[in-house]
């Protein structure tokens, strides 16, 4: 545990957090037993702080100031990897997080494991950019992925409560308000809806352009969807031609379905 | 990477004023290339990161006191020709030159120090290095045919 590397600590959080809850359980059902199990050495400060406000999911409303901040007091130390794995080949790391164990976490916890996450990023790059550097290999490079990977998961469960919030609320589906519109050449698409500092008749941008299909535009689009047509229709001509010529040069040929 | 592409809504003067939940700006610390002064660190930055958000990032993520932050915008370069003769350019970036208060200084570590990797007794990668040399000599073949092939004489 004590050679595992930082990541893997950041991902067996997820092993400790399950393990809080838990505990967190059974602290209501007798609050003399001691949250703090794991041994504080093994960890280092960040994690030990973010291990501590998990611990104590109870207080969390009273402690929020205190809880909001991951602050350690190492600063620009954060942009490296812990001492002791300078130098090796291989650092040990956990799995990424899935989003399933995602979905069970609060919003508040996902808004810290964020910071988390992107610190290890920096870390990585850091590592990776100075690795290139020095012309030595990057010990363990398959930890960036695993942290986009995380980030990129963390993003969608997000974005899913995000979602479903607004449904409740003002019934749309998307964040950015559009509708369907048309422009002139008859094409119709989604118009995403953007700020504008003053109205839409003042503006003479937004007034140049032309969200209706003219009336002399309708025979060209007519002309448009005739010419698709006949390019399906050739298409599927030319592939029956073939088929029946190999047809007549392998008579024993199975035909494909489509 | 994360991709939602935040709208962020217009500029208005006066406060409160635009916040940023869960930034996906990454920020590199890189050993710098000139000497620089005791008291200053360099970062590769996204390019879409200006001065004020470096600070901001910096003192409310990461703690550290930042007095000044200068950037820079390093043309990568497009010599490189590919295989077809075409120019290949590297993308470019931004480096910021961040000053520390508070008197605090910064040296770049050595974070990849020479560590002595002797295998353990009876271990596994020990047998194996065993073999290899083992194999090594005895694809040297005869010390006293003085580097004859073996298909040369009688």
């Amino acid at each position: 545990m004590a050679a595992s590397s930082s990541l893997g600590r950041v991902f067996t959080l997820c092993r400790q957090f399950q393990n809080v809850l838990r505990l967190s359980v059974s602290k209501i059902q007798n609050p003399t037993v001691n949250s703090n199990k794991w041994p504080s050495h093994l960890f280092r400060e960040n994690t030990v702080l973010v291990q501590s406000f998990w611990s104590s999911p109870i207080q969390s409303v009273a402690q929020c100031r205190a809880l909001h901040t991951t602050i350690s007091r190492r600063g620009l130390d954060e942009f490296f990897d812990a001492p002791e794995n300078w130098g090796e080949t291989t650092v040990k790391s956990g799995a990424p997080w899935t989003a399933k164990q995602l979905r069970t976490k609060s919003s508040e916890d996902l808004h810290k494991l964020w910071y988390v996450l992107l610190k290890e990023k920096n870390m990585l790059l850091t590592l990776e950019q100075e690795s290139k550097r020095q012309r030595v290999s990057m010990p363990s490079p398959e930890r960036l992925r695993k942290i986009e990977r995380s980030m990129i998961r963390l993003e969608t469960v997000v974005n899913e409560r995000e979602t479903a919030l607004r449904l409740l609320q003002t019934g749309q589906e998307k964040g950015r308000p559009g509708d369907w519109r048309r422009n002139i050449f008859g094409y119709v698409y989604w118009y995403r809806f953007k700020e504008h500092p003053i109205p839409w008749y003042m503006n003479r941008r937004y007034k140049r352009r032309r969200f209706y299909t003219p009336s002399f535009v309708q025979p060209h689009i007519r002309l448009r969807i005739e010419k698709i047509l006949r390019e399906k229709a050739r298409k599927k001509n030319q592939r029956k031609e073939s088929m029946e010529k190999l047809q007549e040069k392998f008579p024993t040929m199975k035909v494909p379905a489509s | 990477m994360p991709v939602t592409r935040i709208l962020h809504p217009i500029y208005q003067l006066g406060n409160p004023q635009l916040r940023i939940f869960r930034p996906n700006w990454f920020l590199t610390l890189v050993r710098p290339g000139r000497e620089q002064p005791p008291d200053t660190v360099q970062f590769r930055i996204p390019m879409d990161m200006t001065k004020c958000d470096v600070k901001n990032y910096l003192e409310k993520i990461y703690n550290v006191p930042v007095g000044v932050v200068r950037t820079r915008i390093q043309f990568g370069s497009n010599k490189k020709r590919n295989h077809l003769n075409q120019k290949v350019k590297k993308p470019d970036y931004k480096v910021a030159y961040i000053q520390l208060a508070q008197g605090q200084t910064f040296t770049f570590p050595d974070i990849f120090p020479e560590k002595d990797r002797t295998p353990e007794e009876g271990s596994m990668e020990e047998m194996q290095e065993k073999f290899m040399e083992d194999e090594k000599q005895r694809q040297k073949g005869d010390p006293r045919r003085g580097g004859v092939t073996e298909w040369f004489g009688l």
